[in-house]
C-alpha cells in the first residue's frame, strides 16, 4: 500500500484508532506518573479528553465534511480536556485541525504544516513550557515531519512510521531533560500518551477499525465497572428530569393530593412530592414535562422550575462553540440554557468556584462563601466543560476559580480563555490549603483586580503537605520509596517517607513549622478516624505549645491528611 | 465672629484630661454591668482597666446613651459661659440612639446647637471634633460646620480584627457580622465600620493574615477613595483594645506599610470594645478636609 493523500474519512478513522490505542494503554500510562500517588492519572485524563472528542465525531454520523470532522475533534477535546496533559493534547488537536480543516485531502507537506501549528498552539497554552514533557515529544514529531516533507517525502507509508519512530526516540530521551523522570526511572507519561495516539492513528491508516461503542462505553464491553458518569452512559426510560415548586392558591387536601399523585404516576417515575400547606415541591422523571407542568399550574404559581434531559446530560451543549475561528454563526443554537438556580440567586459582582474532593472539604469551602464546589481533585480532575458548567451556575460578573490541584490549573485556565459573558479569573491554587487561604482572603467589597492580586499573594504564605501512600517503588528527590509507604508531599517535593501515617505527618509538620507559625490545620481524610486525627493534634501540640491546631474532617479520598502551617 | 463650642461623647476616645487641653467638652457614656442597676461613666468612675476587668470576668455589659439631662446641662453651661453656638458630634447614629435624642433636644435652641449626624466613632469621631474646632477657628458658623462634616461623612474607614468571637456572640447585637463568619474553621473575623454599619468585612486564619487584610483594605480605600497614598490625604490611626504589647508591633507594621503618612495611635472606644473584647487590633483613617490643608 502506498498513498500520498489522506481524505476526511481516513482522518476520522485514524483519529478513532488513535483514541482507542490511547485508551488501551491508559493503565500503563497511569503507572508512569512520577509521584507514585493514585491521583491525577495522565492516562485517564488524556483518554477522557480524547473520548469527549470521539463522542462529538461519532455524533456527526457519516459525513465526509473535513471541516465538520475537524471542528468535532477540536471542540470535543477542548471541552473534555482534563489534567495538564489532556489540555495540551487538546491544543495539539486544535492546532492540527486549524491547518487541515479547509482542505479536502491532506498530503505530506500539509501534514507537516499542521504538526507545526499543533506544536505552536500547544506551547502557547502553557505559561511556562517545560521540556522533557509531551510538548518536547510533539515538537520532535513536528521537526521530523518537517524534515521529511522538505526532503521530498510524499508517501505516507514512509512518512508516518518515520515520524513515530522519531517521537519514540524523543520520548526515550525525556528522562535526560527532566531529572525527576530519570530518578523515578520513567519516561514522561504525557509524551507516552501522545506516542500511543500516533501509533493508533497509524493502525487506522493501515485499515484497522475500532468499535466506537466500546470506546464510549467501556463498561459495556466487560471491563471493570467505572465510577465516573463520563464513561458510563445509561439510557433513561423517562428522559426529562423535571423539578418545580408551586406556591399553592389553597392548601392541597388529601383528595386533591391523591389525584395529583395518580396523574403524575401515569406520566413518569421516581416521583418525589413534598406537600406543605403553602407550597409543594415536585421532582420526577417523565417524557412529557409539558403535561406535568400544565397540571401543576392548576394548583397555583410555578417557581424554581428545572427540566433537563438525562440521556443527553453528559453531551456537550451546542452553543458552547469555543473560540473566534471555531464558532459558526450559521449554526442554530437552541436558545438560552441558563441555569434557573443562577437566576434565583441575587446577582453580584464577584463569585467563587472551588474544586475539591470530600464532603467535609466541600462544606468548609461552602461555609467560607464559595458559590459552587466542583467535586474532583485527587481521583478525578474536572474538565474544562465541568468548570464552565459551574461558572454558568454562579450569578456574578467575575468568577474566581480555585483549582486546588496543580493538575487542574491548566483546564481552569483553558475555561478562562474561552469566550463567555462572564469573566473567569483563575487563582492558581495547587492544593486545598492554598484554596482555603485564597477564599479566606477574598474581600467581596474590593474589586476583581485587587482580590486577584491579594489572593495570589496570600496563597504563597501557606505551607502545606499531603500524606498518602505510594502505589509503587520509586526514587524521588533522592528519597527511596517502597510501594505501600506513607509519603508526605510538600510544596516543593517529598517531605518524608515512613510506615506510620501519624508519624509521617508529624515529621512533615516538623519541617513546616517555624517560629512564625501560628496555626496548623489538619484536614483528615475518609480513611482516617477522628481519634487518629486527635492523636496527631496532641502530638503537634506537645511539640509546639504556642501553635494552635485546628482539626477538621475533610473526608477526602486518597490523602489521609492534608496539612497546612501558617 | 461667633464663639463656637465643640461637644462630643466619650466614644471619641478623648479623655477628660485631653478634652480640657483641646477645648472640647466630652460627655461620658454610661455603662452598666450584669443585673446591677449601678451606672458607671466612662473616664469618670470607670477606667478602661476596670471595664476590661469586668468584661473578662464574663460580666454582661450594657451601654446606654447619655441621659438628656446630662446633655442639656453641658449645652446650657457652655451657652451661659459665653459661647454663641454649639457643634455637637455624638457617636454614629447607626450604633446608638444618642444622635437622635440630641437632635430632638437641639430643636429648642433655635439653631444655636447644631447636631452633626456624620456616623463616626472612635478615632474618626475624635477627628471630626478636631476638624470642627479648626473650622470654627477659621470663622465658620456652627451650621456651616455641621453641613461640611455631614457632607464628608463617608470619608473615613475603620477595620477591626477580633482576637476572639466570644464577645461578638455574647453581645448578640451585631448579628449580620456574626452570621457571615459562621464557619467550621477557626477564624479571626475582620470587621469594617463604614458609614453607620459595623459589619463583617473579611476573615483570616492567623493574626498575621488579619493584619495583612486590614492593610490591604486600607491601602485600597486610600488609593481608590481618598486620593492616593502619595498625596498624604488622610489622618491614619493604629488602634487597639487593651493589648499594648501586640499593639506596639502592629503600630510599627502600619508605619512600615504607609511610610508617607503620619500614623497616630488610639484605643477603641469602650462601646466598640464591649463587642470586640480585648485583643482587637484596628486601623482607621479619616480624610483630611480640603479646607484645612
Amino acid at each position: 500500500m502506498s498513498a500520498t493523500t489522506i481524505n476526511s474519512n481516513l482522518l476520522r478513522q485514524m483519529f478513532l484508532t488513535g483514541a482507542a490505542n490511547l485508551e488501551a494503554n491508559k493503565a500503563w500510562i497511569n503507572e508512569l506518573n512520577v509521584f507514585p500517588v493514585p491521583d491525577g492519572d495522565t492516562g485517564t485524563n488524556m483518554t477522557m479528553t480524547v473520548v469527549s472528542a470521539v463522542r462529538e465525531v461519532t455524533d456527526l454520523g457519516d459525513t465526509d465534511d473535513m471541516r465538520a470532522i475537524c471542528k468535532a475533534i477540536s471542540s470535543g477535546s477542548l471541552r473534555g480536556a482534563r489534567g495538564n496533559s489532556g489540555v495540551i493534547l487538546s491544543q495539539l488537536f486544535r492546532g492540527f485541525c486549524k491547518i487541515v480543516r479547509d482542505q479536502k485531502e491532506i498530503d505530506v507537506p500539509l501534514c507537516a504544516n499542521a504538526f507545526d501549528k499543533a506544536v505552536e498552539t500547544a506551547y502557547k497554552a502553557v505559561m511556562k513550557p517545560k521540556e522533557g514533557t509531551i510538548l518536547t515529544v510533539a515538537k520532535g514529531a513536528a521537526e521530523k515531519a518537517r524534515e521529511l516533507a522538505d526532503g521530498g517525502t510524499t508517501d505516507f507509508d514512509e512518512f508516518i512510521p518515520a515520524v513515530i519512530e522519531y517521537a519514540d526516540t524523543v520520548l526515550a530521551s525525556t528522562p535526560d531533560l527532566l531529572p525527576v523522570l530519570k530518578q523515578a526511572g520513567v519516561v514522561d507519561s504525557g509524551g507516552q500518551g501522545l506516542v500511543q495516539v500516533l501509533k493508533g492513528a497509524y493502525e487506522g491508516y493501515q485499515g484497522k477499525t475500532v468499535d466506537v461503542e466500546r470506546l464510549l462505553h467501556p463498561g459495556v464491553a466487560g471491563e471493570a465497572a467505572r465510577e465516573t458518569e463520563e464513561e458510563e452512559k445509561p439510557t433513561y426510560k423517562f428522559a426529562y428530569e423535571t423539578e418545580y415548586m408551586i406556591i399553592l392558591d389553597t392548601p392541597m387536601n388529601k383528595k386533591v393530593e391523591d389525584d395529583y399523585r395518580k396523574f403524575l404516576s401515569t406520566y413518569g417515575e421516581d416521583i418525589t412530592l413534598l406537600v406543605q400547606p403553602k407550597a409543594i415541591k415536585l421532582h420526577m422523571c417523565t417524557n412529557d414535562p409539558g403535561m406535568v407542568i400544565q397540571k401543576g399550574l392548576q394548583y397555583g404559581q410555578v417557581r424554581q422550575m428545572r427540566v433537563d434531559n438525562l440521556n443527553l446530560k453528559n453531551d456537550p451543549i451546542p452553543e458552547f462553540t469555543t473560540s473566534e475561528t471555531e464558532a459558526d454563526p450559521a449554526e442554530p443554537t437552541d436558545g438560552e440554557t441558563k441555569d434557573p438556580a443562577a437566576a434565583e440567586t441575587p446577582h453580584k459582582e464577584l463569585g467563587i468556584i472551588a474544586v475539591c474532593a470530600g464532603d467535609g472539604l466541600a462544606e468548609i469551602f461552602k461555609g467560607l462563601g464559595v458559590d459552587v464546589v466542583i467535586s474532583g481533585g485527587q481521583t478525578m480532575n474536572p474538565s474544562t466543560a465541568d468548570i464552565l458548567d459551574a461558572v454558568e451556575k454562579v450569578n456574578a460578573d467575575t468568577i474566581f476559580v480555585l483549582p486546588n490541584n496543580k493538575n487542574i490549573i491548566l483546564a481552569a485556565n483553558q475555561a478562562a480563555a474561552m469566550d463567555g459573558e462572564k469573566k473567569i479569573i483563575v487563582i492558581p491554587t495547587k492544593n486545598v490549603p492554598q484554596g482555603i487561604t485564597a477564599v479566606i482572603n477574598f474581600m467581596p467589597d474590593l474589586d476583581a483586580d485587587a482580590n486577584r492580586d491579594n489572593m495570589t499573594e496570600e496563597i504563597g504564605h501557606v505551607k502545606s503537605a499531603e500524606i498518602t501512600y505510594a502505589v509503587r517503588d520509586t526514587v524521588i528527590d533522592d528519597v527511596e520509596i517502597r510501594e505501600g509507604n506513607m509519603m508526605a508531599i510538600g510544596d516543593a517535593g517529598i517531605l518524608g517517607v515512613g510506615d506510620d501515617m501519624n508519624e509521617t505527618a508529624a515529621a512533615a509538620l516538623e519541617k513546616m513549622i517555624d517560629e512564625s507559625t501560628e496555626l496548623v490545620s489538619v484536614y483528615y481524610g475518609a480513611d482516617i478516624t477522628e481519634d487518629d486525627a486527635n492523636k496527631l493534634r496532641d502530638k503537634i501540640t506537645a511539640a509546639h505549645p504556642a501553635c494552635e491546631v485546628d482539626v477538621q474532617n475533610g473526608g477526602q479520598p486518597v490523602y489521609y491528611y492534608i496539612l497546612s502551617a501558617e | 465672629m461667633a464663639k463656637i463650642a465643640v461637644v462630643t461623647d466619650s466614644n471619641a476616645g478623648i479623655t477628660q484630661n485631653d478634652a480640657k487641653n483641646l477645648g472640647i467638652s466630652v460627655i461620658p457614656m454610661p455603662f452598666m454591668f450584669g443585673d446591677s442597676d449601678e451606672t458607671y461613666y466612662e473616664d469618670i468612675n470607670l477606667t478602661r482597666e476596670e471595664f476590661f476587668q469586668r468584661l473578662g470576668d464574663g460580666q454582661v455589659v450594657h451601654s446606654s446613651q447619655p441621659s438628656p439631662v446630662e446633655v442639656l446641662k453641658v449645652w446650657d453651661k457652655l451657652l451661659e459661659d459665653g459661647y454663641d453656638e454649639i457643634v455637637h458630634i455624638p457617636m454614629s447614629s447607626g450604633l446608638s440612639g444618642s444622635c437622635q435624642s440630641a437632635m430632638m433636644l437641639s430643636s429648642d435652641y433655635d439653631g444655636r446647637v447644631q447636631v452633626v449626624n456624620n456616623q463616626r466613632i472612635s478615632v474618626t469621631q475624635k477627628r471630626s471634633a478636631q476638624d470642627a474646632l479648626e473650622l470654627a477657628a477659621k470663622g465658620w458658623s456652627a451650621k456651616q460646620i455641621k453641613d461640611k462634616l455631614e457632607e464628608v461623612k463617608f470619608d473615613s474607614s475603620i477595620y477591626i480584627m477580633l482576637n476572639t468571637l466570644v464577645y461578638l456572640k455574647r453581645g448578640g447585637r451585631i448579628t449580620p457580622a456574626a452570621a457571615a463568619i459562621g464557619s467550621l474553621l477557626k477564624l479571626k473575623p475582620v470587621l469594617q465600620i463604614k458609614g453607620e454599619k459595623l459589619d463583617a468585612f473579611s476573615k483570616a486564619r492567623t493574626v498575621q493574615q488579619g493584619k495583612n487584610t486590614m492593610i490591604t483594605a486600607m491601602k485600597n480605600d486610600i488609593e481608590k477613595l481618598y486620593g492616593g497614598i502619595a498625596n498624604d490625604p488622610v489622618y491614619l490611626y493604629a488602634v487597639h483594645a487593651q493589648c499594648q504589647d501586640e499593639f506596639n508591633v502592629w503600630k510599627q507594621e502600619v508605619i512600615a506599610a504607609f511610610p508617607n503618612i503620619h500614623v497616630e495611635e488610639g484605643q477603641l472606644s469602650l462601646s466598640i470594645s464591649c463587642h470586640t473584647g480585648p485583643g482587637a487590633l484596628a486601623i482607621a483613617c479619616s480624610r483630611k478636609l480640603e479646607e484645612l490643608r
